[in-house]
């Protein structure tokens, strides 16, 4: 499972570094850590913020610092309502884009890009659930 | 029994981590650390972008995209030609009027350029593949062909970043073409560019190009003049308000590009 995150946010970051302001490395990470709810996904999500920062010229830390403190409050919600359903991903995607958008300086159609990401966000949380890739 | 997840352990620690690379990044510490993961990962960066254009390319039109070059090219060919007729005019046909100068061109690749929708929405900032060690200095302007593209906002040794002139924040001094209206031109995001503070005294007309005026700091950076920005499309103009505006359009497609050229040595 853990290669295959690896492949997922690898994919996510030449998006997101040459292509797409849409956040892929943020909701894959998102995603994930709502099915697995593993403590190895905080540090990817902290090393692939680094890159991300670093290839498209940001403050490095700004992103890991983000997805961070984002991942680590879905946590803090697993205890007070079941998290792995599509609504709260939706709202999650979200809100976590919005910031994320914010950060990055990309308000230009912002709410599109927000909506997109999270539509994004649950297409991907419908895919990895329905699939079964223990394998990896 | 179970094993204990230890989130806030992992919280912690990454995120001190995250915050101590932030202050390091931010007082400059990590500039070599930095410029080595960005060669490292440029060749990727540059990778999945040509795959891209070479995707987006697959479907469009090729005998379009032949015709638009062309019509670039004779608008180009126009506006040199217009100014040989001036400089023979002031007999000053011994300079050179070729703007800006082969000399002071540094042809640079694309390594990166995020957009809403790759191939389609505009971007605002793009990677290029040249840096301080090829000579890129803060503020450099960004052309193809005569046109202005940009200006180079981060430098790194290997790699620079640039905005471009729809850019949210970009603003520059500018002219028309025909008629020499002044104004300035600034960037709208998602590929919009206005001209505004222009006096209502002053012409506009739909379809005329709008120039740089000239904004060259004594560090040899910035815009030589004569650069096209883009064409009018737009005007509005109303008797009660101060100035005019006009929205213009670039003539280049950004996101097709693969190669920009930065003006690193204007005089």
């Amino acid at each position: 499972m853990k290669l295959l995150v690896l492949i997922l946010l690898t994919i996510a970051l030449c998006l997101e570094a040459s292509l797409t302001t849409i956040p892929f490395i943020f909701l894959v990470l998102l995603c994930q850590t709502v099915l697995l709810r593993k403590e190895w996904l905080f540090i990817y999500a902290f090393i692939f913020g680094i890159f991300l920062d670093i290839v498209l010229f940001r403050t490095v830390g700004i992103s890991s610092g983000f997805y961070l403190i984002f991942l680590f409050l879905v946590i803090l919600y697993q205890s007070k309502f079941e998290i792995a359903t599509g609504y709260f991903v939706f709202i999650a995607s979200l809100i976590g884009s919005l910031i994320f958008l914010f950060l990055s300086g990309h308000t230009h159609l912002i709410i599109v890009q927000v909506i997109v990401s999270a539509i994004i966000g649950l297409v991907l949380f419908k895919t990895f659930q329905k699939t079964n890739l223990k394998i990896w | 029994m179970p094993k204990k997840n230890n989130f806030l352990a992992y919280f912690l620690v990454l995120f001190t981590l995250s915050l101590l690379i932030f202050g390091s990044s931010k007082l400059g510490f990590l500039n070599p650390l930095d410029s080595f993961f960005k060669n490292v990962l440029s060749p990727l960066q540059l990778l999945t972008y040509q795959v891209s254009t070479k995707i987006t390319d697959f479907g469009s039109n090729s005998q379009i995209q032949t015709l638009k070059l062309q019509n670039l090219e004779l608008t180009n060919k126009l506006i040199d030609q217009t100014k040989l007729v001036e400089d023979n005019k002031a007999l000053r046909d011994q300079f050179q009027t070729e703007n800006p100068r082969s000399q002071s061109l540094l042809p640079a690749d694309v390594v990166g350029a995020p957009g809403f929708i790759p191939g389609i929405s505009v971007s605002e900032e793009v990677i290029l593949s040249k840096g301080a060690n090829d000579g890129v200095k803060l503020g450099d302007a960004v052309v193809y062909e005569n046109n202005l593209l940009g200006k180079i906002t981060s430098v790194a040794p290997s790699l620079s970043s640039m905005a471009l002139v729809a850019n949210g924040s970009f603003s520059l001094t500018s002219q028309t073409f025909s008629t020499g209206a002044q104004g300035v031109v600034k960037g709208q995001g998602g590929g919009a560019m206005i001209l505004d503070n222009v006096l209502l005294s002053d012409s506009l007309k739909r379809g005329d190009l709008v120039l740089t005026k000239g904004d060259i700091t004594i560090e040899n950076t910035g815009f030589p003049p004569g650069l096209v920005i883009g064409r009018i499309i737009s005007i509005s103009k109303n008797p009660s308000d101060l100035f005019q505006r006009a929205a213009l359009q670039s003539l280049i497609n950004v996101s097709k590009l693969n190669k920009m050229f930065i003006v690193t040595n204007y005089r």
